[in-house]
């Protein structure tokens, strides 16, 4: 009887702190909505700390398609789309043969790829830089190609794991019946792997979506910005006005939403994917 | 096994391909910058060179003005002998730049040897000789001693010493007090965020696991922190921090933490503190989703068979969940410490390092190196700094920790 009533205490206390927690992460976002509805003067002073505007007013979603967020959220889902296509091809390549072929420098290339998800970003911005400039890329769409030490050593790894998942068995038939590797690859293996396939592209299309030190240096020109620089620029040197910051960040992180709700049990498994032992 | 070569090869071709190009060539690039005084704004710094180098254009620029000005004082000249000393001075500079020019060709700089150097630099000086000569006349028609003279330097300008510096940049690096500030920032904010979130992420793991309500809605928001661009999540904590609008700022400020709301982001501990509290919203719900999966492999069967023993929560908590929870722990720990190391985005919005450089981490001053003062070969030697400390803390997590990584068997 005793215990009966601790564990329902505790499933009490559990579950004020799940709402405590589901507040404190909700919260913020709440707030920013609130205010992007906001006319500015209601923002600053007395209302400011209001939850329902007295005047709402849709001026800063109007705002946001001559403050270039809209051509930003355009753009960030070319580079992430274009950036997610090619490096998802790539890493299907390369991680069946990681996880299924036998080579000399194996490890060395699983050691090399893990070694690169671990560099600072910040050591290959400088030369990238100066190669964008030589190569007159800068300003282009070709950021999507340095978006590779990114995205490449982590859509590898994801691949890598659900490779090792499938069973070896199909393969071994399909190779009794004549079958080279590549068409075992490309026939067998790649539509048994399409769920983790999906999940990498979708952690490599978030990532890239997200990107911000690269897009900032070598797409400089207002017409390039991606939606993350883009709502940066918002933050002017003295003056800033939050009703369009908030109205900015409600319609970036839209997408992000949508993706979310959809995929959260693929975007899980390749986050543990990549930090847990099978 | 049989090997496969040749197609093992084939297949990560291009993935090897791309990571040459665009990861460990710009590396070695900045480890090379690094080593030099390289300044892409000044003109005789802007490329990498360890022999000395001859700027041709800006000397056939040198002298097309010396033709220019001394042409014109050779109009005003009153005496004959100027004259005929300018006329020959000018046909000497004119016949050499000709002679230089068919030895190079097109190219704007170029290397030169030891002896090429003396040359240009003997021919300068007999240049400026001759000027002066010209000047001693004292002509009454000369009226531009001062332009020419000035337009000699170009002479100088156009012989490019080697910037090839060795570890000087280190060395200044050691002694720069913003590196150390910027170091110890990057310390603190590391240790406190992933302090937090890790106390935070066991516990909110513990709970999911036993959340018998809204599994997929408390994922799912989990999640959206997560999956927001830094950039916009500092934009809404800056927001909510401001201190003429922000709510937070005034919440904090009611409840005494700090004295007045501009407080939080203008004082520095505020300021760090606002940092490390945006970060760990932002990370604590990825933490806790990377430990509940680990929690998940902990079978049941345990559990039921220490309860049958006697233990309580707690005790099954230090003694069964967490040794089995231990691997997810320091994986994920890892993870977290290299992003929390090389963080940059959300604190070059949210504050841009101030007040005051308070919250200046080590990758905002490299960036800010390079990019605003246009010192790359002193940001470089900053981000090999950043790569070698990376370093130290994986060796620290793999060696002495005994964090596998690598083998997923």
């Amino acid at each position: 009887m005793k215990k009966l009533m601790t564990n329902k205490n505790l499933t009490k206390a559990f579950s004020i702190f799940i709402i405590f927690y589901l507040i404190v992460i909700v919260f913020p976002f709440i707030w920013v909505l609130v205010t992007s509805f906001k006319p500015e003067s209601e923002i600053w002073g007395k209302s400011a700390l209001k939850l329902i505007s007295e005047n709402p007013t849709l001026d800063h979603y109007r705002a946001l398609a001559q403050n270039n967020v809209l051509r930003g959220i355009k753009n960030s889902f070319i580079v992430a789309s274009l950036t997610t296509i090619y490096v998802t091809v790539i890493s299907i390549f390369a991680g069946y043969a990681l996880a299924r072929l036998q080579f000399r420098g194996k490890n060395f290339v699983l050691t090399l790829v893990l070694a690169v998800s671990m560099f600072p970003q910040m050591i290959v911005v400088g030369p990238i830089y100066n190669m964008f400039n030589e190569l007159g890329w800068t300003n282009s769409y070709n950021i999507i190609f340095p978006y590779s030490m990114i995205s490449l050593p982590v859509a590898i790894y994801i691949l890598v794991t659900h490779f090792k998942k499938i069973p070896f068995t199909l393969e071994e038939s399909a190779k009794i019946d004549g079958a080279t590797p590549m068409q075992t690859l490309l026939k067998i293996v790649t539509p048994l792997a399409l769920p983790g396939i999906f999940t990498s592209a979708i952690i490599t299309f978030i990532g890239v979506w997200n990107e911000y030190v690269l897009s900032l240096t070598l797409n400089t020109d207002l017409s390039f910005h991606t939606a993350p620089v883009a709502i940066s620029f918002l933050r002017g040197q003295f003056e800033i006005f939050w009703g369009q910051v908030t109205a900015a960040a409600v319609v970036v992180t839209i997408p992000t939403l949508i993706i979310v709700l959809l995929f959260q049990r693929q975007i899980i498994s390749g986050l543990t994917s990549g930090a847990l032992k099978e | 096994m049989k090997l496969n070569n040749k197609i093992g090869y084939l297949l990560i071709l291009p993935a090897m391909i791309f990571v040459m190009i665009f990861s460990l060539w710009p590396v070695f690039q900045s480890a090379t910058y690094s080593l030099f005084d390289y300044q892409l704004n000044d003109q005789t710094k802007s490329r990498l060179s360890i022999s000395n180098q001859y700027n041709l254009e800006l000397f056939q620029e040198t002298n097309r003005y010396l033709n220019f000005y001394l042409d014109s004082e050779k109009e005003t000249a009153t005496l004959e002998q100027s004259k005929e000393k300018i006329d020959a001075l000018l046909q000497k500079i004119n016949a050499y730049e000709t002679d230089i020019l068919s030895n190079y060709g097109e190219e704007k700089v170029v290397k030169i040897s030891e002896d090429e150097k003396n040359d240009l630099e003997a021919f300068a000086q007999t240049v400026i000789q001759s000027i002066n000569e010209i000047y001693a006349l004292n002509d009454e028609g000369f009226a531009i001693e001062e332009d020419v003279l000035a337009v000699t330097g170009g002479y100088d300008s156009s012989m490019i010493k080697p910037n090839f510096i060795g570890l000087n940049n280190y060395k200044q690096a050691l002694k720069d007090t913003r590196v150390r500030t910027a170091l110890l920032n990057t310390l603190v904010f590391t240790f406190f965020s992933i302090s937090l979130e890790l106390v935070f992420g066991i516990l909110l793991a513990l709970i999911m696991n036993k959340a018998m309500f809204g599994r997929g809605l408390i994922r799912s928001l989990s999640l959206i922190p997560w999956a927001i661009p830094t950039v916009v999540s500092a934009l809404i904590w800056l927001y909510l921090y401001n201190g003429s609008s922000g709510v937070v700022a005034m919440i904090f400020s009611k409840i005494g933490l700090i004295s007045k709301p501009t407080d939080l982001l203008l004082t520095s501990t505020a300021a760090m503190g606002a940092v490390i509290l945006a970060d760990v919203w932002k990370t604590t719900p990825y933490m806790a989703l990377l430990l509940l999966a680990g929690l998940q492999t902990i079978p049941n069967t345990v559990y039921e068979a220490s309860a049958v023993d006697g233990a309580h929560k707690l005790q099954q908590f230090f003694r069964i969940t967490l040794p089995m929870l231990k691997p997810s722990i320091l994986v994920a720990l890892l993870f977290r410490t290299l992003d929390a190391f090389r963080v940059f985005d959300l604190i070059y919005v949210l504050t841009g390092g101030g007040p005051g450089g308070k919250t200046e981490t080590i990758s905002i001053y490299a960036y800010k190196a390079m990019f605003a003062q246009t010192k790359f070969g002193y940001g470089s030697a900053l981000t090999i700094i950043i790569a070698l400390c990376v370093a130290i803390i994986c060796y620290f997590y793999i060696k002495v920790l005994n964090v596998d990584i690598s083998s997923r068997e």
